[in-house]
């Protein structure tokens, strides 16, 4: 086991449903975790598909949610938006960018292949300093509720297994392939540095 | 922050010198109280405090840097990966901080890149990466370099040569980052160009084309040809046929990295891309394939970006769409500046070439100042141009039969299941048969072939190359790159049919070279269908024992020994391929099964390379173990023990590692035979291994408690060792464990054992190692005694009650050992401090026989400091109640009431003369160098005055002047000033003392500017009617005798028979003294009393006795032997002749009227004098600065002459008093001394 928690980003496009969801678990279970969103802004669901609501980062929790209240509370309510925004407030004030972050992290778990694309983008257009490698997988998830859930319980599987070997970085292949044939579905997995 | 409060306490510097001061001890006191606690304290909070202090000495005080570093660095050893992680974290810092650090630090550094934990060398890795390149560009700045600074650069190169081999490390991990390490190391080791694209933060970094070329120590084409190696070295790592999709994903984020800051290196990376995606590791999984493909995607993006990428702008686009991406999105990431060169790209194309070409002759020419131009190896272009001499090659063979013929020739290779790889890349051909499509087929099978070493364009460049090699002067590494290309062509050509399916077909022919690959997903076809496909019709019945027959005994032995030899030496071939740990465990069974010299092969096979080898250590001493444990109860432990004892030894003989393997197979062993447990003590006995052999042991000692103490007593043994440093580290090591309360006893019962033999008549053979048995007669010896002493005197401090042991051992022992023992002991009380309240109870029990050793005891702890009331108080009432020795007192003297001085001071002044003199050193503050003079119960004077006044019936008159001797030598303390007060009080008192004269006449030898003031004392003794104390007389007459003429007109004021006793003792005196009365004014002789002439002008008297010749005889020779500047006695036989004067009438009251009137003249009046007194002492006073300058050159003489034998000096005065006193009267209570003691005394205070 290593010695000290691994720090771990969750990261999916708006740092809404899937990372606050495992955000939310991992952090119940005692890791070291924080999550963010890739996208240029926070996309919500709207009344209709082609009206997202939009909101910048700055934006807190609470501010949309209000928003929401405000716009339509029973829509919100329903569709079960009002209860997500509810549960982010509780955990952090607002969403937060990846490639505005600047921490190291030692695991970083993508929600979905484009999200990935862009951490990696993101990370590898950063300066190499002090060469400290990063691990980012990238475990697919779809976003709705019940699958940020599912999502989230096997990302939270994910990390206690990494927290728990000897040695990570040499175990991890392993690991992934077992899990990818233990859920049936692939990870990208890649390495960068800080 | 300094620079702040300094500006701060601007208006007034001293304040604020005094608050840097302040500051400076508290950041200084903080860190040494943070590592304190960082000792004690459990790992997260150590990494706390360790933070902590790293911030204060690096960043907020660097000047601490030096005094902790030592402190710090310690912590390498710490239990915690992650504090030696820290103490890595530390080293890179203060190497940043302090560059010359490094001359320290990077022996450190190597050694916790060797550390058994992964993490710790990844660490390491990290910061040697850093390090490098400070470390370079320190040696770069310095303009003569030192043989430590070479030294320093030869480890880093060593480690750097170090992690480039852990590219081949079994750790995933590690290979990690080995390969960012590289990457680093290829960057810093090439020159920077203008075409590079830096990172702003690595703007600063050292790199190749910095480096002069004339350095004296830093070779440039040294460093160019290692960057190369890496270089190449890194190429080798990439096509590694079993490569993990994350080694991968790592060297092909360096490659981009490389290709975009040194685009020299452009067509290796984009060859090393394509060679890549032409043969993808066939043991990577399919989402592996995909994370790979998408990095090299990203990566060739990146590298597409960059400008200088634009020769190469075909093969990256080529690479690209067969990665999925469509031609506009290419274009998109195309640089605008450079598609219009796209099109016309074959021109400059050819002509980059002809460019680099000459580039590489630059580079060779070795005369060129700067190297701007990039140096490309040769080799590469000869490798791009192959690829395409042979795809031109092979397009027009591309017709439709051929291809078929292929496609059906392939088949039979075909695995059963589709390979991931193969599945990830497939992409359907959707243009097949056009121009393009074949061209690209053309290409990608060229790709295949120049990498498998075939076709025409390799052997076309090959034939260039040696051209261009024969036209270089030095041409050693134009051709480097096919080079390896060959070397690995065994392994690609396995590969290049991966992609296809069949790569195992080619393992049997090369099994040598061809390192196996992991997870094979296809069976094994045999090996002759490769090499006789057309043999295979053939059959025939086959019987076994036709072709065999049973082997020898022999042979079968020398088989199996081959067999197992060849196991051991496939080290690096199994090693490759991943199942070293089959090869360990099948070694291990085997060699464990068998008898005979397979073991020692074997031992002696691990031995050669123990660091690598140590896996095949610990299997084969499990299995050996485990044999043992399935025969019990029977079973025994030989082979088990041999093979253990073995390796110790191995280890134990070889010369210093720091690779902790010694402790590490002590550690895990899972039993400690007596054999090996005497191998770890001879480890321990190592000077250069004894703190890693006794943590070894130690961690022993705590981690078996079943036989702890058997570990602890090998310890306890190496604490009276006879090397200083083995026994010093076994102390500290014991005194360590001395506070774990289950070792306590053990260690205070051995510790207490080893006293013991002190009270043997001999010391004990134990003493001697326990080799020789023979009963040693040998006397003790102060060697001998402190061995049993060391570890008892280390414990003494920690447990104070031990020192009740001591006192009951010294009175046992003979003088020789007690004599010892009071010389070891110092350090060790003085340890215990004068507070201890054992040390107390033991003066104040002080058991008989060990007197001594408490009065030692004493001396030790007041030796620096006074004497605390405590202290005082025990030795006080011991003295008193139990053991009257005077002697006790003396520590403690200081801290006595003045009434207790003066009673003891008798005694005191009878002890041997050097005893005496530490009494007055102690009391007159002579001793210490400071503050404990203030701390005396008595002044010099009272000292003096004490002295005079000892009841001549407690203390012989020899004793007393002996004392008053030593305080006339102390010339700084007793002044002239001093002097005068004691003699003044003194003068006093009534009855006079003895010695009264005698103090006065030494004071005034000592300071001859004091004779008015003893005329004073003279004229009020005169008054105390002085003639009543027989030796006081004597003294007066004498002193008289030595200050006349001064002293004339003290002698007129005697009444007449005094002055007649005077002429009697000293007749000389008379004549002089009447011409000096007949050199008067008639008025003035008038006021001589008529008696008084009488006694002065009785010259025709008789001299009643007659006993002077027998008497002047000794005078005379004794004045020869001791001439002293101020005796004039020498005329003594001539003026003898006239007879003493009569005695006359006493005046009791001689003319006081005639007094007044005449007071203006000569003639001096006893009152007068008295009331002169006074004021004469005060002018005394007065006039000493004045004398002092006038006198002072003469007084230093005097000062530096005496020093050496002051007390000579002295008592050569004292001698003249005695034998001018022994002359004329020879009392028989008179204290004369003796000549020939006075210099048995003298030689032996100049002994002291």
């Amino acid at each position: 086991m290593p010695p000290h928690p691994l720090r771990v980003a969750v990261v999916c496009s708006s740092n809404q449903n899937r990372s606050m969801e495992a955000h939310n678990i991992l952090s119940k279970r005692g890791f070291d975790v924080r999550s963010f969103g890739t996208g240029t802004h926070v996309k919500l669901p709207g009344p209709a598909p082609d009206k997202p609501n939009i909101y910048d980062f700055k934006t807190t929790y609470e501010q949309m949610y209000n928003d929401l209240v405000r716009k339509d509370k029973e829509l919100y309510t329903q569709n079960g938006i009002l209860h997500m925004l509810d549960r982010n407030k509780r955990i952090k004030s607002r969403p937060e960018r990846f490639q505005s972050c600047r921490d190291q992290f030692d695991l970083v778990i993508t929600c979905e292949e484009r999200v990935y694309d862009q951490v990696l983008e993101d990370l590898n257009s950063r300066e190499q300093e002090s060469f400290q490698p990063v691990h980012v997988i990238n475990v697919d998830i779809q976003d709705n509720h019940e699958e940020a859930t599912l999502g989230a319980f096997l990302i939270c599987e994910l990390c206690q297994c990494i927290q728990h070997t000897d040695d990570m970085e040499n175990e991890m292949d392993e690991l992934l392939q077992e899990f990818e044939e233990k859920s049936h579905r692939p990870f990208l997995h890649s390495v960068c540095f800080y | 922050m300094m620079a702040g409060e300094q500006a701060s306490g601007a208006s007034s510097q001293i304040h604020s010198n005094e608050e840097d001061k302040a500051f400076d001890m508290t950041t200084s006191e903080r860190v040494v109280d943070l590592l304190n606690q960082a000792a004690l304290i459990s790992t997260e909070e150590k990494l706390i405090v360790l933070k902590q202090v790293q911030e204060l000495v690096i960043n907020k005080d660097p000047s601490l840097l030096d005094n902790f570093l030592d402190e710090i660095i310690a912590f390498q050893t710490d239990k915690s990966i992650e504090v030696r992680k820290f103490v890595i974290g530390f080293i890179e810092e203060a190497c940043k901080r302090d560059n010359e650090l490094l001359l320290r630090l990077i022996a450190n550094l190597n050694m916790l890149m060797r550390d058994e934990s992964v993490n710790v060398v990844k660490k390491a890795i990290l910061t040697l990466t850093q390090l490098y390149k400070v470390a370079l560009q320190w040696l770069v700045r310095t303009k003569s370099v030192t043989d430590m600074q070479e030294a320093c650069w030869d480890m880093v190169t060593q480690m750097k040569g170090d992690v480039l081999a852990l590219l081949d490390s079994d750790n995933d991990g590690v290979r990690t980052h080995a390969i960012k390490f590289t990457e680093s190391l290829i960057i810093t080791l090439s020159p920077r160009t203008p075409d590079s694209d830096t990172p702003k933060k690595q703007e600063g970094d050292i790199s190749l084309d910095k480096i002069p070329k004339d350095h004296t120590y830093i070779r440039y084409d040294t460093l160019c040809e290692e960057g190369k190696t890496a270089l190449d070295q890194l190429l080798k790592f990439m096509v590694h046929p079993a490569i993990s999709s994350i080694n991968l994903t790592t060297a092909l984020g360096s490659l981009a990295t490389l290709a975009r800051q040194r685009p020299m290196f452009m067509s290796e990376v984009v060859q090393a891309y394509e060679m890549l995606h032409a043969n993808l590791p066939p043991t990577l999984a399919k989402s592996q394939v995909s994370s790979v493909r998408k990095n090299l995607k990203l990566h060739l993006v990146a590298v597409l970006k960059h400008p200088s990428s634009v020769d190469f702008h075909v093969q990256i686009s080529t690479l690209l769409q067969d990665l999925g991406m469509s031609p506009s999105e290419i274009t998109r990431c195309t640089p605008v500046a450079v598609q219009p060169r796209k099109r016309l790209h074959h021109e400059p194309y050819v002509e980059g070439k002809r460019i680099k070409m000459e580039a590489v002759e630059d580079d060779e020419d070795k005369e060129e100042p700067a190297p701007v131009v990039t140096p490309k190896p040769s080799s590469s272009i000869g490798t791009q141009s192959a690829i395409d001499l042979t795809a031109e090659f092979l397009l027009p063979l591309l017709t439709s039969d051929n291809v078929a013929n292929l496609v059906l020739i392939s088949m039979v290779y075909l695995p059963e299941v589709m390979p991931a790889s193969f599945q990830a890349t497939y992409t359907p051909v959707e243009s097949a048969g056009t121009d393009a499509q074949i061209k690209h087929l053309a290409r990608l099978m060229a790709t295949q072939m120049t990498a498998a070493g075939l076709g025409p364009g390799l052997e076309q460049c090959k034939a260039r190359d040696e051209e261009v090699k024969e036209e270089g002067a030095a041409g050693e590494s134009s051709s480097k790159d096919p080079l390896i290309i060959r070397k690995l062509s065994a392994v690609s050509l396995g590969q290049a049919i991966s992609v296809v399916g069949a790569s195992a077909a080619y393992k049997s022919p090369i099994i040598e070279e061809a390192p196996q690959i992991k997870k094979l997903p296809e069976p094994i076809l045999p090996s002759t269908q490769l090499k006789a496909p057309g043999a295979s019709g053939r059959k025939k019945v086959f019987k076994l024992a036709d072709v065999v027959q049973p082997f020898s005994e022999v042979q079968i032995e020398k088989l199996a020994n081959m067999a197992i030899k060849r196991i051991l030496y496939s080290e690096k071939a199994i090693a490759q391929t991943g199942m070293s740990h089959v090869r360990v465990k099948l070694l291990a069974r085997l060699v464990t099964q068998f008898e005979g010299t397979k073991k020692n092969d074997l031992l002696q096979f691990v031995l050669e390379d123990m660091r690598s080898r140590s896996e095949l250590a610990f299997s084969l001493l499990y299995h050996e173990y485990n044999e043992y444990l399935s025969q019990e109860p029977s079973g025994c432990l030989d082979s088990y023990e041999h093979c253990l004892f073995t390796l110790l030894s191995g280890l134990q003989e070889r010369p210093e590692q720091r690779d902790g393997l010694f402790t590490k197979i002590v550690l895990e062993a899972p039993i400690i035979t007596d054999s090996a447990l005497e191998v770890i003590q001879r480890y321990c006995e190592d000077e250069s291994r004894v703190y890693l052999g006794m943590s070894t042991l130690k961690e022993l000692i705590f981690k078996r408690p079943s036989r702890q103490y058997q570990y602890l007593n090998v310890l306890l043994n190496l604490t009276s060792h006879e090397k200083e440093k083995v026994r010093s580290t076994a102390l500290s090591f014991i005194k360590r464990m001395y506070e774990k309360e289950h070792l306590k006893d053990c260690i205070e019962k051995f510790a207490l054992t080893y006293m013991q033999f002190l009270v043997h008549p001999n010391p004990p053979s134990l003493l001697f190692g326990a080799g020789e048995d023979t009963e040693v007669a040998a006397p003790w010896t102060e060697e001998t005694v402190r061995q049993c002493l060391y570890l008892y005197l280390s414990l003494l401090p920690l447990n104070h009650r031990l020192v009740h042991e001591l006192a009951a051992v010294y009175t046992e022992a003979i003088a020789d050992i007690k004599r010892s023992v009071l010389r070891v002991i110092e350090q060790p009380i003085r340890g215990m401090g004068m507070n201890s309240p054992d040390l107390l109870l033991l003066v104040e029990n002080c058991p008989k026989g060990a007197e001594t050793l408490v009065t030692r005891c004493l001396h030790i702890l007041t030796d620096k400091v006074p004497p605390s009331p405590e202290l005082v108080e025990r030795v006080r009432d011991l003295y008193h109640k139990r053991v009257p020795d005077v002697r006790f007192l003396i520590p403690v003297i200081n801290g006595l009431e003045k009434n207790e001085v003066i009673q003891a001071l008798p005694k005191l002044i009878k002890l041997n003369p050097i005893v005496v003199k530490e009494v007055f050193n102690r009391l007159l503050g002579t001793q210490h160098s400071e503050g404990s003079s203030s701390m005396s119960p008595l002044t010099p004077g009272e000292l003096l005055i004490a002295l005079h006044n000892i009841d001549s019936s407690k203390c012989d008159m020899k004793s007393i002047i002996k004392a008053t001797n030593l305080c006339f030598g102390e010339k700084n303390v007793y002044t002239s000033e001093v002097l005068a007060v004691v003699m003044q009080q003194l003068m006093e008192q009534t009855p006079l003392p003895i010695l009264l004269m005698r103090t006065v006449i030494q004071s005034l030898t000592m300071y001859p500017r004091l004779a008015g003031f003893v005329m004073n004392i003279l004229a009020r003794l005169i008054l105390k009617q002085v003639w009543k104390y027989p030796k006081v007389w004597e003294g007066f007459v004498k002193c008289c005798q030595r200050t006349k003429p001064q002293s004339y007109n003290v002698l007129l004021q005697l009444p007449p028979p005094q002055l007649a006793s005077v002429f009697e003792r000293c007749p000389e005196m008379r004549e002089p003294l009447l011409q000096h009365v007949h050199s008067f004014t008639p008025h003035q002789q008038a006021h001589i009393p008529t008696s008084i002439m009488t006694v002065l002008e009785a010259t025709n008297r008789k001299p009643e006795p007659e006993p002077q010749p027998e008497i002047q005889h000794p005078e005379v020779m004794e004045e020869r032997e001791v001439p002293l500047p101020k005796h004039i006695s020498v005329h003594a036989p001539v003026q003898q002749a006239e007879p003493p004067a009569p005695k006359p009438i006493v005046f009791t009251e001689p003319m006081p009227p005639q007094e007044k009137h005449h007071h203006h003249h000569q003639v001096p009046s006893r009152r007068e004098v008295a009331e002169v007194a006074e004021p004469m002492e005060q002018e005394e006073t007065a006039h000493v600065p004045e004398e002092d300058t006038s006198e002072a050159p003469p007084q230093q003489m005097d000062v530096s002459e005496e020093a050496p034998q002051s007390s000579p000096v002295a008592e050569k005065a004292d001698e003249s008093m005695d034998e001018s006193t022994a002359g004329p009267a020879d009392e028989a209570e008179e204290p004369v001394e003796e000549p020939e003691e006075e210099h048995a005394e003298t030689g032996e205070s100049s002994a002291d």
